[in-house]
Protein backbone atom coordinates (compact mmCIF):
# COMPACT_ATOMS: atom_id res chain seq x y z
CA UNK A 1 0.00 0.00 0.00
CA UNK A 2 1.47 3.29 -1.03
CA UNK A 3 0.18 6.65 0.84
CA UNK A 4 0.05 10.84 0.52
CA UNK A 5 0.50 13.48 2.97
CA UNK A 6 -0.69 17.30 1.65
CA UNK A 7 1.88 19.78 3.06
CA UNK A 8 3.88 22.70 2.39
CA UNK A 9 6.50 22.96 5.08
CA UNK A 10 8.48 19.21 5.49
CA UNK A 11 10.77 20.70 8.08
CA UNK A 12 7.28 20.26 9.97
CA UNK A 13 7.49 16.76 9.93
CA UNK A 14 9.50 15.21 12.49
CA UNK A 15 11.51 12.10 11.52
CA UNK A 16 12.21 8.97 13.44
CA UNK A 17 9.40 9.52 16.05
CA UNK A 18 5.77 8.75 16.13
CA UNK A 19 3.69 11.75 15.13
CA UNK A 20 -0.26 12.14 14.12
CA UNK A 21 -0.99 12.43 10.62
CA UNK A 22 -4.20 12.78 8.33
CA UNK A 23 -3.01 10.35 5.36
CA UNK A 24 -4.92 8.94 2.34
CA UNK A 25 -4.31 5.77 0.42
CA UNK A 26 -3.73 5.79 -3.47
CA UNK A 27 -5.94 2.91 -3.88
CA UNK A 28 -9.49 3.82 -3.36
CA UNK A 29 -8.35 7.46 -1.36
CA UNK A 30 -9.30 6.92 1.71
CA UNK A 31 -8.43 9.37 4.52
CA UNK A 32 -6.70 7.85 7.81
CA UNK A 33 -5.80 9.52 10.59
CA UNK A 34 -2.57 7.58 11.83
CA UNK A 35 0.22 7.92 14.40
CA UNK A 36 3.35 6.90 12.20
CA UNK A 37 6.71 6.82 11.96
CA UNK A 38 8.25 9.08 8.82
CA UNK A 39 11.73 9.32 6.77
CA UNK A 40 13.01 11.49 4.02
CA UNK A 41 14.45 7.93 2.37
CA UNK A 42 14.30 4.52 2.27
CA UNK A 43 17.43 3.95 4.32
CA UNK A 44 16.04 5.51 7.20
CA UNK A 45 13.18 3.31 7.70
CA UNK A 46 13.37 0.27 5.41
CA UNK A 47 10.17 -1.22 6.91
CA UNK A 48 8.74 1.60 5.58
CA UNK A 49 5.97 1.96 3.35
CA UNK A 50 5.70 4.70 0.39
CA UNK A 51 4.57 8.31 1.15
CA UNK A 52 3.74 10.09 -1.84
CA UNK A 53 3.82 14.14 -0.84
CA UNK A 54 2.19 16.66 -2.17
CA UNK A 55 2.04 20.29 -2.03
CA UNK A 56 -1.42 21.71 -0.27
CA UNK A 57 -2.52 22.89 -3.74
CA UNK A 58 -1.75 19.15 -4.82
CA UNK A 59 1.36 19.27 -6.80
CA UNK A 60 3.14 16.16 -6.13
CA UNK A 61 6.65 15.97 -4.90
CA UNK A 62 9.45 13.94 -7.05
CA UNK A 63 10.75 12.22 -4.41
CA UNK A 64 8.40 10.01 -1.95
CA UNK A 65 8.97 9.19 1.92
CA UNK A 66 8.33 6.57 3.64
CA UNK A 67 6.27 5.89 6.24
CA UNK A 68 5.46 3.25 9.41
CA UNK A 69 2.16 3.05 11.22
CA UNK A 70 2.52 2.69 14.35
CA UNK A 71 -1.64 3.15 15.22
CA UNK A 72 -4.73 3.94 13.55
CA UNK A 73 -6.48 6.39 15.51
CA UNK A 74 -10.39 6.75 15.66
CA UNK A 75 -12.07 9.35 13.60
CA UNK A 76 -10.73 12.09 11.18
CA UNK A 77 -8.58 15.50 13.00
CA UNK A 78 -11.46 17.48 13.57
CA UNK A 79 -9.96 21.20 14.47
CA UNK A 80 -11.80 24.48 14.44
CA UNK A 81 -11.37 27.37 12.13
CA UNK A 82 -13.11 29.76 10.04
CA UNK A 83 -15.06 28.70 7.00
CA UNK A 84 -13.61 29.51 3.79
CA UNK B 1 -40.28 19.01 -22.16
CA UNK B 2 -39.72 18.73 -18.94
CA UNK B 3 -37.18 15.92 -17.60
CA UNK B 4 -38.25 14.07 -14.25
CA UNK B 5 -34.53 13.45 -14.15
CA UNK B 6 -31.02 12.50 -15.55
CA UNK B 7 -32.07 9.82 -17.39
CA UNK B 8 -34.57 10.88 -19.72
CA UNK B 9 -32.48 14.03 -20.17
CA UNK B 10 -29.66 11.19 -21.52
CA UNK B 11 -31.87 10.23 -23.51
CA UNK B 12 -33.04 13.22 -25.08
CA UNK B 13 -29.23 13.98 -25.54
CA UNK B 14 -28.94 11.05 -27.43
CA UNK B 15 -31.61 11.92 -29.94
CA UNK B 16 -30.53 15.37 -30.57
CA UNK B 17 -26.81 13.62 -31.01
CA UNK B 18 -25.28 15.34 -28.29
CA UNK B 19 -24.42 12.05 -26.43
CA UNK B 20 -21.42 9.50 -27.27
CA UNK B 21 -21.90 6.26 -26.02
CA UNK B 22 -18.78 5.00 -24.48
CA UNK B 23 -18.48 1.08 -24.04
CA UNK B 24 -14.60 0.81 -23.27
CA UNK B 25 -14.33 0.23 -19.76
CA UNK B 26 -12.96 3.41 -17.71
CA UNK B 27 -11.50 4.26 -15.00
CA UNK B 28 -13.00 6.01 -12.29
CA UNK B 29 -9.87 7.47 -11.50
CA UNK B 30 -8.93 10.22 -13.46
CA UNK B 31 -9.46 8.56 -16.94
CA UNK B 32 -13.16 9.40 -16.96
CA UNK B 33 -12.36 13.22 -15.36
CA UNK B 34 -9.50 13.50 -18.69
CA UNK B 35 -12.22 11.88 -20.83
CA UNK B 36 -14.84 14.90 -19.51
CA UNK B 37 -11.84 17.74 -19.43
CA UNK B 38 -11.11 16.83 -23.04
CA UNK B 39 -15.00 17.04 -23.93
CA UNK B 40 -15.40 20.17 -22.58
CA UNK B 41 -12.18 21.42 -24.06
CA UNK B 42 -13.11 20.67 -27.76
CA UNK B 43 -17.10 21.05 -27.10
CA UNK B 44 -17.68 17.46 -27.96
CA UNK B 45 -20.81 15.63 -27.10
CA UNK B 46 -21.04 14.26 -23.81
CA UNK B 47 -19.70 11.04 -22.79
CA UNK B 48 -21.81 8.09 -21.04
CA UNK B 49 -19.28 5.85 -19.14
CA UNK B 50 -21.34 2.30 -19.47
CA UNK B 51 -18.51 0.30 -17.87
CA UNK B 52 -16.81 1.94 -14.95
CA UNK B 53 -13.82 -0.13 -13.41
CA UNK B 54 -14.20 -1.65 -10.11
CA UNK B 55 -17.92 -0.75 -10.59
CA UNK B 56 -20.42 -3.05 -12.34
CA UNK B 57 -23.74 -1.97 -13.14
CA UNK B 58 -22.61 1.65 -12.57
CA UNK B 59 -23.00 4.66 -15.07
CA UNK B 60 -21.21 8.13 -15.18
CA UNK B 61 -21.94 11.10 -17.51
CA UNK B 62 -19.22 13.50 -18.19
CA UNK B 63 -20.20 16.79 -18.23
CA UNK B 64 -23.99 17.15 -18.69
CA UNK B 65 -24.56 21.05 -19.68
CA UNK B 66 -20.79 21.93 -20.82
CA UNK B 67 -22.40 23.46 -23.82
CA UNK B 68 -24.98 25.36 -24.78
CA UNK B 69 -26.39 22.91 -27.00
CA UNK B 70 -27.34 20.77 -24.03
CA UNK B 71 -28.39 23.73 -21.96
CA UNK B 72 -30.91 24.13 -24.76
CA UNK B 73 -31.87 20.57 -24.61
CA UNK B 74 -32.50 20.61 -20.96
CA UNK B 75 -34.84 23.55 -20.84
CA UNK B 76 -36.76 21.42 -24.14
CA UNK B 77 -35.55 24.20 -26.58
CA UNK B 78 -34.49 22.82 -30.09
CA UNK B 79 -30.21 22.34 -29.08
CA UNK B 80 -29.06 25.13 -32.04
CA UNK B 81 -31.44 27.61 -30.26
CA UNK B 82 -29.34 30.78 -30.25
CA UNK B 83 -27.65 31.75 -27.07
CA UNK B 84 -29.61 35.07 -26.69
CA UNK B 85 -32.51 33.14 -27.10
CA UNK B 86 -32.14 30.47 -24.45
CA UNK B 87 -30.86 33.66 -22.26
CA UNK B 88 -34.35 35.27 -22.93
CA UNK B 89 -36.55 32.29 -22.45
CA UNK B 90 -34.58 31.45 -19.56
CA UNK B 91 -35.41 34.95 -18.15
CA UNK B 92 -38.62 34.39 -18.92
CA UNK B 93 -39.06 31.40 -17.37
CA UNK B 94 -37.15 31.95 -14.12
CA UNK B 95 -39.84 34.71 -13.09
CA UNK B 96 -42.32 32.08 -12.40
CA UNK B 97 -42.55 30.02 -10.02
CA UNK B 98 -44.08 26.55 -9.47
CA UNK B 99 -44.10 24.32 -5.79
CA UNK B 100 -43.11 21.26 -5.91
CA UNK B 101 -45.74 18.38 -5.62
CA UNK B 102 -44.83 15.65 -3.11
CA UNK B 103 -44.98 12.06 -4.16
CA UNK B 104 -44.82 8.36 -1.96
CA UNK B 105 -42.15 6.57 -1.03
CA UNK B 106 -43.41 4.33 -3.82
CA UNK B 107 -43.19 6.75 -6.67
CA UNK B 108 -39.72 7.77 -6.21
CA UNK B 109 -37.25 5.95 -7.83
CA UNK B 110 -34.62 7.47 -5.44
CA UNK B 111 -35.78 5.28 -2.55
CA UNK B 112 -35.02 1.85 -4.68
CA UNK B 113 -31.97 0.95 -2.37
CA UNK B 114 -31.31 2.43 0.86
CA UNK B 115 -28.11 1.89 3.19
CA UNK B 116 -28.48 3.50 7.02
CA UNK B 117 -25.66 3.80 10.13
CA UNK B 118 -23.30 1.36 9.56
CA UNK B 119 -23.84 -0.28 6.59
CA UNK B 120 -23.05 3.03 4.85
CA UNK B 121 -20.19 3.15 2.72
CA UNK B 122 -19.68 5.88 -0.05
CA UNK B 123 -16.95 3.77 -1.75
CA UNK B 124 -19.68 1.80 -2.91
CA UNK B 125 -20.31 4.51 -5.77
CA UNK B 126 -17.61 5.54 -8.13
CA UNK B 127 -16.91 8.89 -6.74
CA UNK B 128 -14.56 9.93 -9.56
CA UNK B 129 -10.95 10.81 -8.52
CA UNK B 130 -11.48 14.58 -10.88
CA UNK B 131 -7.73 15.66 -11.58
CA UNK B 132 -4.72 14.59 -10.54
CA UNK B 133 -3.88 16.09 -7.03
CA UNK B 134 -7.39 16.71 -5.80
CA UNK B 135 -7.84 16.67 -2.60
CA UNK B 136 -10.11 13.58 -2.78
CA UNK B 137 -12.70 11.89 -4.72
CA UNK B 138 -15.77 14.50 -5.39
CA UNK B 139 -18.88 12.49 -5.40
CA UNK B 140 -20.41 15.37 -5.70
CA UNK B 141 -19.83 17.95 -8.99
CA UNK B 142 -23.63 18.11 -10.36
CA UNK B 143 -25.91 17.68 -7.78
CA UNK B 144 -27.54 20.12 -5.19
CA UNK B 145 -27.63 20.38 -1.41
CA UNK B 146 -30.59 20.59 0.31
CA UNK B 147 -30.61 22.41 4.05
CA UNK B 148 -33.17 24.00 5.96
CA UNK B 149 -32.64 27.52 7.95
CA UNK B 150 -32.33 26.93 11.41
CA UNK B 151 -34.93 29.62 12.72
CA UNK B 152 -37.31 29.87 9.31
CA UNK B 153 -38.86 27.64 6.44
CA UNK B 154 -36.12 28.81 4.11
CA UNK B 155 -35.20 25.75 2.23
CA UNK B 156 -31.83 26.35 0.10
CA UNK B 157 -30.70 24.12 -2.55
CA UNK B 158 -26.91 25.10 -3.47
CA UNK B 159 -24.43 23.30 -5.78
CA UNK B 160 -21.11 23.16 -3.51
CA UNK B 161 -18.50 20.64 -3.99
CA UNK B 162 -18.27 18.02 -1.51
CA UNK B 163 -15.75 14.86 -1.23
CA UNK B 164 -15.40 11.40 0.50
CA UNK B 165 -13.35 11.24 2.95
CA UNK B 166 -13.98 7.99 4.17
CA UNK B 167 -16.81 5.13 3.96
CA UNK B 168 -19.09 7.72 6.12
CA UNK B 169 -17.79 11.49 6.49
CA UNK B 170 -17.52 13.96 3.34
CA UNK B 171 -16.08 17.28 3.33
CA UNK B 172 -17.22 20.39 1.47
CA UNK B 173 -16.06 24.12 0.88
CA UNK B 174 -18.75 26.11 2.49
CA UNK B 175 -18.48 30.21 2.13
CA UNK B 176 -20.64 32.93 4.42
CA UNK B 177 -21.16 34.39 1.42
CA UNK B 178 -23.27 31.76 0.15
CA UNK B 179 -26.80 30.80 1.28
CA UNK B 180 -25.69 27.66 2.96
CA UNK B 181 -22.86 29.52 4.68
CA UNK B 182 -25.81 32.13 5.70
CA UNK B 183 -27.46 28.98 7.62
CA UNK B 184 -24.83 27.07 8.46
CA UNK B 185 -23.12 30.18 10.96
CA UNK B 186 -26.73 30.42 12.21
CA UNK B 187 -26.28 26.23 13.83
CA UNK B 188 -23.24 27.10 14.73
CA UNK B 189 -23.77 29.60 17.14
CA UNK B 190 -26.58 27.72 18.40
CA UNK B 191 -23.87 24.53 18.49
CA UNK B 192 -26.23 22.06 16.66
CA UNK B 193 -25.60 19.79 13.83
CA UNK B 194 -27.37 21.07 10.44
CA UNK B 195 -29.20 18.45 8.33
CA UNK B 196 -28.63 17.90 4.58
CA UNK B 197 -29.57 15.99 1.84
CA UNK B 198 -27.15 15.37 -1.35
CA UNK B 199 -28.95 14.99 -4.26
CA UNK B 200 -26.61 13.47 -6.86
CA UNK B 201 -28.00 13.35 -10.60
CA UNK B 202 -30.79 15.41 -10.39
CA UNK B 203 -33.24 16.26 -13.16
CA UNK B 204 -30.84 19.20 -15.29
CA UNK B 205 -33.43 22.30 -14.32
CA UNK B 206 -33.06 20.98 -10.95
CA UNK B 207 -29.01 21.23 -10.71
CA UNK B 208 -29.15 24.36 -12.91
CA UNK B 209 -31.71 26.38 -10.37
CA UNK B 210 -29.56 25.50 -7.19
CA UNK B 211 -26.74 27.60 -8.73
CA UNK B 212 -29.47 30.92 -8.71
CA UNK B 213 -29.95 32.75 -5.49
CA UNK B 214 -33.39 34.31 -5.27
CA UNK B 215 -32.67 35.02 -1.42
CA UNK B 216 -33.66 34.43 1.82
CA UNK B 217 -36.75 32.85 2.04
CA UNK B 218 -37.43 31.83 -1.39
CA UNK B 219 -36.20 28.25 -2.65
CA UNK B 220 -34.47 27.39 -5.92
CA UNK B 221 -36.83 24.16 -5.80
CA UNK B 222 -39.62 27.07 -6.87
CA UNK B 223 -37.96 27.77 -9.49
CA UNK B 224 -36.60 24.58 -10.92
CA UNK B 225 -40.56 23.88 -11.41
CA UNK B 226 -40.79 26.83 -13.13
CA UNK B 227 -37.60 26.35 -15.82
CA UNK B 228 -39.09 23.10 -15.90
CA UNK B 229 -42.52 24.15 -16.40
CA UNK B 230 -44.43 21.47 -14.10
CA UNK B 231 -43.49 21.25 -10.40
CA UNK B 232 -40.53 19.20 -8.92
CA UNK B 233 -41.22 15.43 -7.98
CA UNK B 234 -39.96 15.41 -4.31
CA UNK B 235 -40.10 12.57 -1.43
CA UNK B 236 -39.05 13.00 1.91
CA UNK B 237 -36.05 11.80 3.29
CA UNK B 238 -35.50 9.12 5.05
CA UNK B 239 -33.57 10.58 8.48
CA UNK B 240 -34.49 13.95 8.83
CA UNK B 241 -37.48 16.54 7.44
CA UNK B 242 -36.13 17.53 4.23
CA UNK B 243 -37.82 16.60 0.50
CA UNK B 244 -35.38 15.49 -2.21
CA UNK B 245 -36.20 15.34 -6.33
CA UNK B 246 -37.84 11.68 -6.48
CA UNK B 247 -35.98 10.94 -9.45
CA UNK B 248 -32.85 11.22 -8.45
CA UNK B 249 -29.70 9.35 -8.75
CA UNK B 250 -28.21 8.77 -5.22
CA UNK B 251 -29.01 10.85 -2.65
CA UNK B 252 -26.49 11.10 1.17
CA UNK B 253 -28.42 12.26 3.91
CA UNK B 254 -26.60 13.19 7.12
CA UNK B 255 -25.55 16.29 9.19
CA UNK B 256 -22.91 18.63 8.85
CA UNK B 257 -21.02 19.14 12.40
CA UNK B 258 -21.17 22.63 14.14
CA UNK B 259 -17.87 24.28 14.65
CA UNK B 260 -15.51 21.58 13.52
CA UNK B 261 -13.36 20.93 10.56
CA UNK B 262 -11.28 18.78 9.27
CA UNK B 263 -9.20 18.76 5.79
CA UNK B 264 -10.63 19.30 2.46
CA UNK B 265 -9.78 19.84 -1.47
CA UNK B 266 -7.76 21.09 -3.05
CA UNK B 267 -9.90 21.09 -6.17
CA UNK B 268 -9.60 21.80 -9.75
CA UNK B 269 -12.13 24.87 -9.61
CA UNK B 270 -14.22 26.78 -12.62
CA UNK B 271 -11.82 29.33 -12.16
CA UNK B 272 -9.30 26.88 -14.63
CA UNK B 273 -6.95 26.49 -11.74
CA UNK B 274 -6.78 24.89 -8.59
CA UNK B 275 -6.64 27.92 -6.08
CA UNK B 276 -7.23 27.31 -2.44
CA UNK B 277 -4.99 24.91 -0.92
CA UNK B 278 -5.92 21.84 1.13
CA UNK B 279 -7.67 23.75 4.39
CA UNK B 280 -9.99 22.48 7.31
CA UNK B 281 -13.48 22.80 6.19
CA UNK B 282 -16.74 21.68 7.32
CA UNK B 283 -17.43 17.69 8.24
CA UNK B 284 -20.38 16.22 6.43
CA UNK B 285 -21.55 13.11 8.40
CA UNK B 286 -23.24 10.21 6.62
CA UNK B 287 -26.65 8.67 7.81
CA UNK B 288 -28.36 6.94 4.95
CA UNK B 289 -27.92 6.85 1.27
CA UNK B 290 -30.95 5.95 -1.00
CA UNK B 291 -29.74 5.35 -4.60
CA UNK B 292 -31.38 3.92 -7.65
CA UNK B 293 -31.13 0.89 -9.21
CA UNK B 294 -28.10 0.83 -11.85
CA UNK B 295 -27.44 4.14 -10.80
CA UNK B 296 -25.53 6.75 -12.56
CA UNK B 297 -23.26 9.65 -11.55
CA UNK B 298 -22.91 12.59 -13.10
CA UNK B 299 -19.08 14.51 -13.53
CA UNK B 300 -18.89 18.31 -14.21
CA UNK B 301 -14.77 18.36 -14.71
CA UNK B 302 -14.36 21.97 -13.45
CA UNK B 303 -11.07 23.69 -15.16
CA UNK B 304 -10.34 25.40 -18.01
CA UNK B 305 -13.39 27.41 -19.69
CA UNK B 306 -15.73 25.84 -21.63
CA UNK B 307 -17.45 23.27 -18.90
CA UNK B 308 -20.71 23.00 -17.21
CA UNK B 309 -20.14 25.54 -14.30
CA UNK B 310 -19.35 28.37 -17.02
CA UNK B 311 -22.49 27.19 -19.44
CA UNK B 312 -24.61 27.06 -15.81
CA UNK B 313 -23.11 30.42 -14.72
CA UNK B 314 -23.57 32.32 -17.77
CA UNK B 315 -27.08 31.66 -17.68
CA UNK B 316 -27.97 31.63 -13.52
CA UNK B 317 -25.14 34.60 -12.59
CA UNK B 318 -26.41 36.53 -15.86
CA UNK B 319 -30.08 36.26 -14.62
CA UNK B 320 -28.89 37.98 -11.10
CA UNK B 321 -27.06 40.62 -13.02
CA UNK B 322 -29.72 40.95 -15.03
CA UNK B 323 -32.70 41.30 -12.13
CA UNK B 324 -30.31 43.84 -10.61
CA UNK B 325 -29.76 46.20 -13.37
CA UNK B 326 -33.40 45.68 -14.97
CA UNK B 327 -34.20 49.23 -13.71
CA UNK B 328 -31.48 50.72 -16.16
CA UNK B 329 -31.95 51.48 -19.88
CA UNK B 330 -30.05 48.46 -20.64
CA UNK B 331 -30.02 46.98 -23.63
CA UNK B 332 -28.40 43.27 -23.05
CA UNK B 333 -26.09 41.11 -20.24
CA UNK B 334 -23.67 38.71 -20.84
CA UNK B 335 -21.68 36.58 -19.24
CA UNK B 336 -19.48 34.78 -21.44
CA UNK B 337 -18.65 31.38 -20.41
CA UNK B 338 -15.14 32.02 -21.30
CA UNK B 339 -14.14 34.14 -18.70
CA UNK B 340 -15.08 31.38 -15.92
CA UNK B 341 -18.44 34.09 -15.12
CA UNK B 342 -15.79 37.05 -13.60
CA UNK B 343 -17.24 39.18 -16.11
CA UNK B 344 -20.58 40.71 -16.93
CA UNK B 345 -20.62 42.73 -20.09
CA UNK B 346 -23.96 45.14 -19.83
CA UNK B 347 -25.12 47.36 -22.40
CA UNK B 348 -26.70 50.79 -21.86
CA UNK B 349 -28.11 53.48 -23.77
CA UNK B 350 -25.94 55.99 -22.60
CA UNK B 351 -28.77 58.77 -20.89
CA UNK B 352 -26.36 60.49 -18.38
CA UNK B 353 -22.79 61.05 -17.80
CA UNK B 354 -21.84 58.29 -15.40
CA UNK B 355 -24.60 55.75 -15.89
CA UNK B 356 -22.26 52.44 -16.45
CA UNK B 357 -20.76 53.55 -12.57
CA UNK B 358 -24.52 53.25 -11.92
CA UNK B 359 -24.91 50.64 -13.50
CA UNK B 360 -21.95 48.66 -12.27
CA UNK B 361 -22.72 49.52 -8.84
CA UNK B 362 -25.66 48.00 -9.25
CA UNK B 363 -24.20 44.80 -10.47
CA UNK B 364 -21.87 44.31 -7.74
CA UNK B 365 -24.83 44.82 -5.02
CA UNK B 366 -26.54 41.92 -6.54
CA UNK B 367 -25.96 38.50 -4.37
CA UNK B 368 -23.54 36.95 -7.44
CA UNK B 369 -22.01 40.14 -8.26
CA UNK B 370 -19.42 39.95 -5.89
CA UNK B 371 -18.13 36.67 -7.54
CA UNK B 372 -18.14 38.69 -10.80
CA UNK B 373 -14.65 40.92 -10.32
CA UNK B 374 -15.45 42.64 -13.82
CA UNK B 375 -17.95 44.98 -15.38
CA UNK B 376 -17.61 46.08 -19.02
CA UNK B 377 -19.79 48.80 -20.01
CA UNK B 378 -20.85 49.52 -24.14
CA UNK B 379 -23.26 51.59 -25.70
CA UNK B 380 -26.06 50.62 -27.00
CA UNK B 381 -24.69 50.18 -30.79
CA UNK B 382 -22.34 46.98 -29.64
CA UNK B 383 -24.08 43.53 -29.09
CA UNK B 384 -23.09 42.14 -26.16
CA UNK B 385 -23.55 38.69 -26.97
CA UNK B 386 -21.05 39.37 -29.84
CA UNK B 387 -17.24 39.13 -28.17
CA UNK B 388 -15.90 40.10 -31.42
CA UNK B 389 -17.68 43.76 -31.35
CA UNK B 390 -17.19 43.65 -27.46
CA UNK B 391 -13.65 43.61 -28.09
CA UNK B 392 -13.73 46.51 -30.97
CA UNK B 393 -15.31 48.62 -28.26
CA UNK B 394 -12.83 48.08 -25.40
CA UNK B 395 -10.06 48.72 -27.26
CA UNK B 396 -11.27 51.61 -28.92
CA UNK B 397 -13.79 53.70 -26.95
CA UNK B 398 -12.09 52.40 -23.71
CA UNK B 399 -9.85 55.28 -22.64
CA UNK B 400 -6.78 53.94 -20.86
CA UNK B 401 -7.05 56.41 -17.73
CA UNK B 402 -10.60 57.96 -17.61
CA UNK B 403 -12.55 54.57 -18.42
CA UNK B 404 -10.89 52.36 -16.15
CA UNK B 405 -12.08 52.19 -12.39
CA UNK B 406 -10.84 49.65 -10.20
CA UNK B 407 -11.53 49.51 -6.37
CA UNK B 408 -11.14 47.75 -3.59
CA UNK B 409 -14.22 45.03 -2.99
CA UNK B 410 -15.68 41.78 -1.73
CA UNK B 411 -13.51 39.14 -2.91
CA UNK B 412 -13.71 35.07 -3.26
CA UNK B 413 -11.56 32.57 -2.05
CA UNK B 414 -10.99 30.79 -5.02
CA UNK B 415 -9.82 34.21 -7.18
CA UNK B 416 -6.53 33.08 -8.98
CA UNK B 417 -5.23 36.96 -9.17
CA UNK B 418 -5.60 37.89 -5.39
CA UNK B 419 -2.77 37.31 -3.09
CA UNK B 420 -2.68 34.03 -0.51
CA UNK B 421 -3.52 36.76 2.26
CA UNK B 422 -6.59 38.34 -0.07
CA UNK B 423 -8.12 34.75 -0.97
CA UNK B 424 -7.75 34.06 3.07
CA UNK B 425 -9.72 37.14 4.47
CA UNK B 426 -12.05 37.54 0.85
CA UNK B 427 -10.22 40.86 0.80
CA UNK B 428 -10.79 41.43 -3.40
CA UNK B 429 -11.76 44.14 -5.75
CA UNK B 430 -13.44 45.28 -8.76
CA UNK B 431 -12.93 46.71 -12.03
CA UNK B 432 -15.48 48.63 -14.49
CA UNK B 433 -14.27 49.71 -17.57
CA UNK B 434 -16.45 51.76 -19.11
CA UNK B 435 -16.71 51.76 -22.78
CA UNK B 436 -18.84 53.96 -23.87
CA UNK B 437 -18.70 57.28 -25.24
CA UNK B 438 -18.55 60.66 -22.94
CA UNK B 439 -22.09 62.16 -22.83
CA UNK B 440 -20.65 65.63 -23.52
CA UNK B 441 -18.65 64.37 -26.88
CA UNK B 442 -21.10 66.15 -29.33
CA UNK B 443 -22.67 64.19 -32.39
CA UNK B 444 -20.54 65.11 -35.67
CA UNK B 445 -17.74 66.62 -34.19
CA UNK B 446 -15.75 65.10 -31.16
CA UNK B 447 -18.20 61.57 -31.23
CA UNK B 448 -15.84 59.68 -33.72
CA UNK B 449 -18.27 57.95 -36.33
CA UNK B 450 -18.39 53.86 -36.50
CA UNK B 451 -17.62 53.16 -40.24
CA UNK B 452 -19.59 50.01 -40.19
CA UNK B 453 -21.52 49.26 -43.10
CA UNK B 454 -25.11 49.71 -41.06
CA UNK B 455 -23.50 53.19 -39.78
CA UNK B 456 -21.33 54.53 -42.43
CA UNK B 457 -23.17 54.16 -46.07
CA UNK B 458 -26.40 55.27 -46.80
CA UNK B 459 -29.37 53.48 -46.36
CA UNK B 460 -30.62 53.04 -49.91
CA UNK B 461 -26.77 52.13 -50.78
CA UNK B 462 -26.90 49.43 -47.88
CA UNK B 463 -30.78 48.18 -49.50
CA UNK B 464 -29.38 47.65 -52.67
CA UNK B 465 -26.12 46.17 -51.86
CA UNK B 466 -28.34 43.19 -49.99
CA UNK B 467 -30.42 42.93 -52.64
CA UNK B 468 -28.02 42.36 -55.62
CA UNK B 469 -25.44 40.10 -53.15
CA UNK B 470 -26.36 36.87 -55.02
CA UNK B 471 -25.94 38.74 -58.10
CA UNK B 472 -22.41 40.36 -57.57
CA UNK B 473 -21.44 36.41 -57.60
CA UNK B 474 -21.03 35.44 -53.36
Amino acid sequence: MEYELFIDDTSALRQGEPVELFIRDTERYEAKYVRAIVADSRDKLPEGEVLWLRYTRGLKRPQPWYIKIVQELEGLPMVEGPLG
Amino acid sequence: MPFKGLRDFIEALGRSGDLVRVEREVDWNLEAGAITRRVCEIGERAPLFLRVKDYPGHRMLGAPLATYRRFAVAMGLPPDTPVRAILDEFDRRSRGRLKPRVVDRSQAPCKQNVMRGEEVDLFRFPAPMVHEGDGGRYLATFHLVVTRDLDSDWVNWGMYRVMVHNRNTMGGLILPGQDIGRMYVKYEAADRPMPYAIVIGPDPMSAVASCMSPGPGETEADIAGALNGEPVEVVRCETCDLYVPAHAEIVIEGEVLPKVRVEEGPFGEYTGYRTSPRMPRPVFTVKCVTWRDDPIVPLANMGVPVDDSHIIFSVTWRQDVLNAVSKFPITGVYVPPESAGHVAIIGVHKVYEHIAQHVADAMWGSKMGYLMPYCIVVDADVDVYDMGQVLHALFTKLHPIRGVHGRPGPGHGLFPFMSLEERRWGKGAHLLLDCTWPFDWREGIERPQRAGFTTIYPKELQERVLANWKAYGF
